[in-house]
């Protein structure tokens, strides 16, 4: 892992009373030991990974409280592990990234959430939706709809965010449902403070274990014909009693307005802190959240309960479902209960909010203030918030008016030193003599050489998905087609998915495994095959499980080799040899070499022992300002300086001092005939005293050579 | 205002976490209420990442505000960024108001990889930023705060915190601030030298004057008095760059062929920017990069100098220094005689091998032996004039110069225009030949035919300026 937790593991051990401050995401994990969770797995991903991170780095206090945690190989093998729920009467939670991690694991979805459970089944979801968001756009709703699942979408503050884990076991458990909790990327992100309570070890964990298996029953099998009774009894049953749950235990919190409104808003509680921030700016609301008019806010919003939001509607002319994302689930809902309870009240919803994206401030505030001083009468102050929304609009105005240009972008990109950098600047490189290739590209910090300065791949369809994602497109290229995949994808997914599919079929083409030991985008986890870890892991090796495949054209190339890897890549695209030609990129994570290699040196260091320590350098004088270097390695190491030069414009290349002398830059020069400016110099540590007499000698010549040039 | 809106603009892996959880440590600690939250994401490597927090003061802190979890344009009461571009981006969308916004930013620029992979000078120009930036803003406290850090040994964003703290920009004391990095217990000695770095600068200064640029050392290479004399017959705009011109020629080949420099440039000299232009371009083109001149340039004291100060190191510590070259057959037939040379290009065309044959050395330059080798190359300076590559080069400059005194005709903006066409011939082995190719490219498309008239283009000057800017911004 990218970090240590052991602060974060303290702030677990909090006990009853003592205030808790720190990250959502670490509330949530606090949160899950106070409900007395048996087992926790999940598969890493932003902005959940955190919580995983913390229960494997916790393995102590996991142990003292018999709590089983597994670190899952995709989010399919962590929902099924929500099968230990249906048969017996414990709590656990898995965690992943939605909406892509949901579509993985919808299998054994499905056939969880038709079966139901007994102890209480939660899935932490990291709704990675909006700004920042990197998966595609689409709402978690739609499984909670189609499968009988609960969804809980709590106010983002922390004790709000307790209390509602705590609820959503037993939710669970009154209605048998799986209960989703859907966080916001920032709500995973907000710092804030909350009065913990006392951790509860499970009554059944790995300390208190069963003594026998549960009887053979078959209702709990989803398997017919039992399955159909399942599906009825979700809507007779299961939804019925979850809807009693909620509203005897106030789940969702109605606020009352302050003035008598003939209005009120329906709003997913995730929406609360915005909602609330723009009435207050349109002088509807107070600094400490009392509106001016009603408010339902909804931390479960799925399912709606029809008696609350009936009872909240009757008496208003109009209510305005806030509810971010596309469909409008909610609003559908709450049209067919206002028609069927035979209310004359009106449903709006995305009529003034956008259809679709994020619901910012910005957003809120215009879809709002249209709203009120369309529908507000003199009961509210329209003059106040027509000031708001002028001032909105004069503010954008002036933005928008700023810059004749719009400004670069800046985009994450392969840090530093990066071991998978190289192999794009290879397939660039490869690519002037074999020709412009098909590239399916692949989830993982790889998927960063899509963006400037490599520009390569032609389709993303999902995680470890990149070899399959080609299968009908290679028969029908010229030339060989190339998929990438980490190897975080390859275990993921990739295996089975692409490369057992690929060798079925007697596919052909060229897959690049990026070997570099960890899921390194989502924090560095580790994985089957991961070099370095104490607590999991098997060894597993690529190759020989690749070998055991059946795959006959295999290499594995440091990806540092950048001449060795374009003639791999050449060989691969233009060998008479058919089937599937696999090469295995190694190279191990530079953050992770790095922070072992530090402390490594910090030792030696601190023990006198000799240590070189190395960065590149570019000399100003040679260098002619062509910048070829840097659109082919791309390092974030690599800028650009003004030329020394009064004779020259352009600016030069420049090494910063961030540098780590990962070598590309005189692989590059080499690989790509570039320029001779490159150097690598090193400085010497702690040296003994014949180095120092050589360089003393070597100082002398040299300097009287230099002298005489 | 009870609650202060405040947004951090950084880049991934500069510690805007870190610094943001110093303020809600502070406020913590002062009993004051504040909630903080990101989109980190994937922007930790290396893309641009905001951070919003929102402090209540004390009489806020007594009641029970509701947060909200992002920032809204126009609302927000300060910024801070840690580079230009980012803090004019905030501007950008609305964050920097100038009824409302103090922006704090450093002035210095990390160029973003659109800037970089440009040909030319990709990179957005500064003053018009800054400029930007303080047109945006209400009030603001710009300087280089990467140079500040750079010279107390700090990070960034310790000396960012000690600015919010002198500029008291929050509802949280200075003291608590830099208990906060103490109370943080990581590195903590260095982030208070930051700290008060950053504390110092805020207190002291309203905008940090800009540090003086170094000024270019001119060649030391002795002028003699004859070369000297012609240089200052020159108009006076040419005279400075002729003189480096004429100071770099005596170093790379000798004094005769800087008196050929200077007859070169005398049918110029009645026009002093295109003398100046050409003189400019001349003295380049005229010492090109061969393998001579690398090793020339790569054997310096200077150059040693400048590897040592690059890694931090004194004369007398012992470092290792590596050089990186790859020759091919080119660069070898480059050296031969004419014909032998073009012959060896011929025959290794015929075989297919022209491109691909190369000699990759990695030389040990800290060493006797290694050193030796390239010195000894630079010894072949002699010998350059009997050269293939001389023999071109030569030849392509004086069609250069003849097209630039044609292209006079047309009109002075034109002829500057065509000596600018120079900068598209740089770099080494492929990218130097694929740069040959635009230039000849250019040559025939929009020179040659406004020269002969037959083209009737409303402004060739202006025209051709736009496709050399094309040319050198467009990554190849």
């Amino acid at each position: 892992m990218e970090r240590s937790f052991e602060t974060e593991i303290e702030l677990l051990r909090l006990g009853a009373g003592e205030t808790f401050r720190g990250e959502g995401i670490l509330a949530i994990t606090k949160a899950l030991l106070q409900s007395g969770v048996s087992y926790v797995g999940g598969y890493q991903g932003a902005p959940v990974s955190h919580l995983l991170d913390v229960l494997v780095s916790a393995r102590d206090l996991m142990g003292e409280m018999g709590i089983h945690v597994e670190s899952c190989a995709n989010e399919a093998s962590a929902a099924a592990m929500l099968a230990a729920s249906i048969n017996y009467p414990v709590r656990g939670a898995v965690t992943w990234k939605s909406i892509v991690g949901t579509n993985v694991a919808s299998d054994a979805l499905s056939n969880l959430a038709s079966t139901g459970v007994t102890g209480g089944a939660l899935i932490v979801i990291g709704e990675d939706f909006g700004e920042g968001a990197s998966v595609i756009q689409e709402r978690t709703y739609a499984y909670a709809m189609k499968s009988a699942m609960l969804l809980v979408d709590p106010r983002p503050n922390l004790g709000a965010m307790v209390d509602m884990v705590e609820h959503a076991f037993a939710l669970s458990e009154a209605s048998h449902m799986p209960a989703m909790m859907q966080l916001r990327i920032r709500a995973c992100h907000v710092q804030g403070e909350f009065t913990a309570r006392d951790n509860v070890k499970p009554a059944h964990g790995t300390n208190a274990k069963f003594r026998e298996p549960a009887d053979f029953f078959y209702p709990r099998l989803a398997h017919p014909p039992v399955i159909y009774a399942q599906e009825v009894n979700k809507v007779s049953e299961r939804i019925p009693a979850a809807r009693a749950y909620i509203r005897e235990h106030g789940l969702n919190d109605r606020i009352a307005g302050g003035k008598p409104s003939r209005l009120g808003l329906v709003i997913q509680g995730g929406l609360y802190n915005t909602v609330m921030r723009q009435l207050g700016e349109m002088g509807l609301s107070d600094e400490n959240g009392t509106p001016d008019i009603d408010i339902l806010c909804l931390n479960v919003t799925y399912p709606l309960v029809p008696e609350e939001l009936i009872a909240f509607a009757r008496d208003k002319d109009r209510v305005l479902v806030v509810e971010e994302g596309n469909p409008a689930y909610m609003e559908q809902q709450m049209l067919r209960m206002t028609v069927d309870a035979g209310l004359a009240t009106r449903i709006d919803g995305k009529n003034y909010l956008p259809e679709a994206g994020e619901y910012t401030g910005e957003v809120l505030a215009a879809g709002l203030g249209r709203y009120f001083l369309e529908n507000g009468g003199n009961i509210l102050d329209l003059d106040a918030i027509r000031r708001r929304m002028e001032r909105m609009e004069k503010v954008r105005a002036a933005a928008g008016a700023l810059l004749e240009a719009p400004l670069p972008p800046r985009q994450p990109t392969f840090c530093t030193g990066c071991p998978e950098r190289p192999v794009f600047g290879a397939i660039k490189l490869a690519e002037r003599t074999v020709g412009k290739v098909h590239v399916s590209a692949d989830i993982g910090c790889h998927a960063f050489g899509t963006f400037a300065p490599f520009n390569q791949g032609n389709s993303i369809l999902g995680y470890g998905l990149s070899l399959a994602s080609m299968a009908a497109v290679t028969p029908m290229q010229e030339r060989r087609s190339l998929a990438i995949m980490g190897d975080g994808g390859f275990w993921h997914n990739g295996m089975q998915t692409g490369v057992a599919s690929n060798l079925y079929n007697k596919g052909d083409g060229v897959l690049i495994i990026m070997n570099n030991g960890y899921t390194s985008a989502t924090g560095q986890q580790v994985i089957p095959s991961s070099k370095h870890s104490e607590i999991f892991g098997t060894g597993a090796k690529i190759a020989t499980t690749l070998e055991a495949m059946g795959v006959k054209w295999l290499r594995t190339v440091r990806t540092y080799s950048v001449e060795t890897m374009v003639a791999t890549l050449k060989e691969a695209f233009t060998t008479t040899q058919k089937g599937l030609k696999v090469i295995i990129a190694d190279g191990e994570c530079m953050l992770a070499r790095q922070r072992r290699e530090r402390s490594e040196k910090a030792q030696a260091l601190k023990e006198g022992r000799r240590v070189e320590q190395a960065k590149f350098g570019v000399d100003a004088e040679v260098c002619t300002g062509d910048h070829s270097c840097i659109r082919l390695s791309g390092c974030p190491s690599l800028g650009v300086a003004d030329n020394p030069d009064p004779l020259r414009k352009d600016p030069i290349a420049e090494v910063k001092q961030d540098c780590v002398a990962c070598g590309l830059c005189g692989e590059m020069a080499h690989a790509a005939v570039l320029c001779p400016s490159f150097y690598r110099a090193a400085r010497i540590h702690n040296a003994g005293w014949f180095e120092r007499t050589l360089h003393r000698i070597r100082t002398r010549v040299i300097g009287a050579m230099a002298g005489a040039a | 205002m009870a609650t202060t809106r405040l947004l951090i603009a950084a880049l991934g892996g500069e510690g805007g976490g870190v610094l943001t959880n110093w303020l809600v440590a502070a406020a913590a600690a002062q009993g004051l209420k504040a909630q903080a939250t990101s989109v980190p994401g994937v922007a930790q490597r290396t893309g641009a990442t905001t951070y919003y927090l929102e402090i209540a003061d004390e009489a806020d802190s007594a009641t029970h505000p509701v947060f909200a979890l992002m920032p809204v344009a126009g609302d927000v009461d300060v910024v801070v960024a840690s580079e230009l571009l980012e803090a004019v981006r905030m501007a950008e969308r609305g964050f920097v108001v100038p009824d409302r916004t103090f922006l704090v930013s450093s002035t210095h620029r990390v160029l973003t990889m659109h800037e970089r992979i440009a040909r030319g000078d990709g990179a957005r120009d500064a003053d018009s930023l800054m400029q930007t930036a303080e047109r945006a803003s209400r009030d603001r406290f710009l300087t280089d705060f990467a140079a500040i850090a750079r010279k107390s040994g700090a990070a960034l964003n310790s000396v960012l915190l000690g600015a919010i703290a002198g500029r008291k920009l929050t509802p949280i004391p200075a003291e608590a601030l830099r208990d906060a990095i103490e109370a943080g217990g990581i590195a903590v000695a260095r982030n208070l030298t930051g700290f008060d770095a950053g504390f110092t600068a805020a207190s002291c200064l309203e905008r940090s004057p800009d540090a003086p640029g170094e000024t270019p050392a001119a060649s030391k290479t002795p002028v003699s008095t004859a070369l000297e004399e012609r240089v200052r017959a020159l108009p006076g705009e040419a005279r400075e760059i002729a003189r480096i011109g004429v100071a770099r020629l005596v170093d790379y080949q000798g004094p005769a062929y800087a008196a050929l420099y200077l007859d070169r440039l005398a049918p110029f000299a009645d026009e002093g920017p295109l003398c100046r232009e050409v003189a400019r371009h001349l003295a380049v083109r005229m010492s090109f990069e061969d393998i001579i001149r690398v090793a020339q340039l790569k054997t310096r004291a200077s150059r040693l100098e400048s590897v040592r100060r690059e890694i931090g190191i004194s004369e007398d510590e012992p470092f290792e220094l590596v050089d990186f070259f790859k020759p091919g057959i080119p660069e070898l037939a480059d050296m031969l005689p004419p014909r032998l040379g073009r012959a060896l290009n011929s025959w290794a065309e015929r075989k297919g091998i022209r491109e691909t044959a190369h000699f990759g050395m990695k030389v040990k330059t800290n060493t006797i032996l290694g050193f030796g080798r390239i010195w000894l190359l630079a010894k072949l300076k002699p010998w350059r004039p009997r050269s293939l590559r001389f023999a071109e080069e030569q030849a392509a400059i004086d069609a250069w110069l003849k097209l630039v005194a044609e292209a006079r005709a047309v009109s002075p903006e034109f002829a500057l225009q065509t000596a600018d066409l120079a900068r598209l011939v740089k770099g080494y082995g492929d990218t130097y030949r694929r740069g040959q190719e635009t230039y000849a490219r250019v040559v025939e498309d929009m020179v040659r035919p406004v020269i002969a008239r037959k083209d009737t283009v409303e402004d060739p000057a202006a025209q051709l300026k736009g496709a050399i800017a094309g040319i050198l911004a467009a990554p190849a």
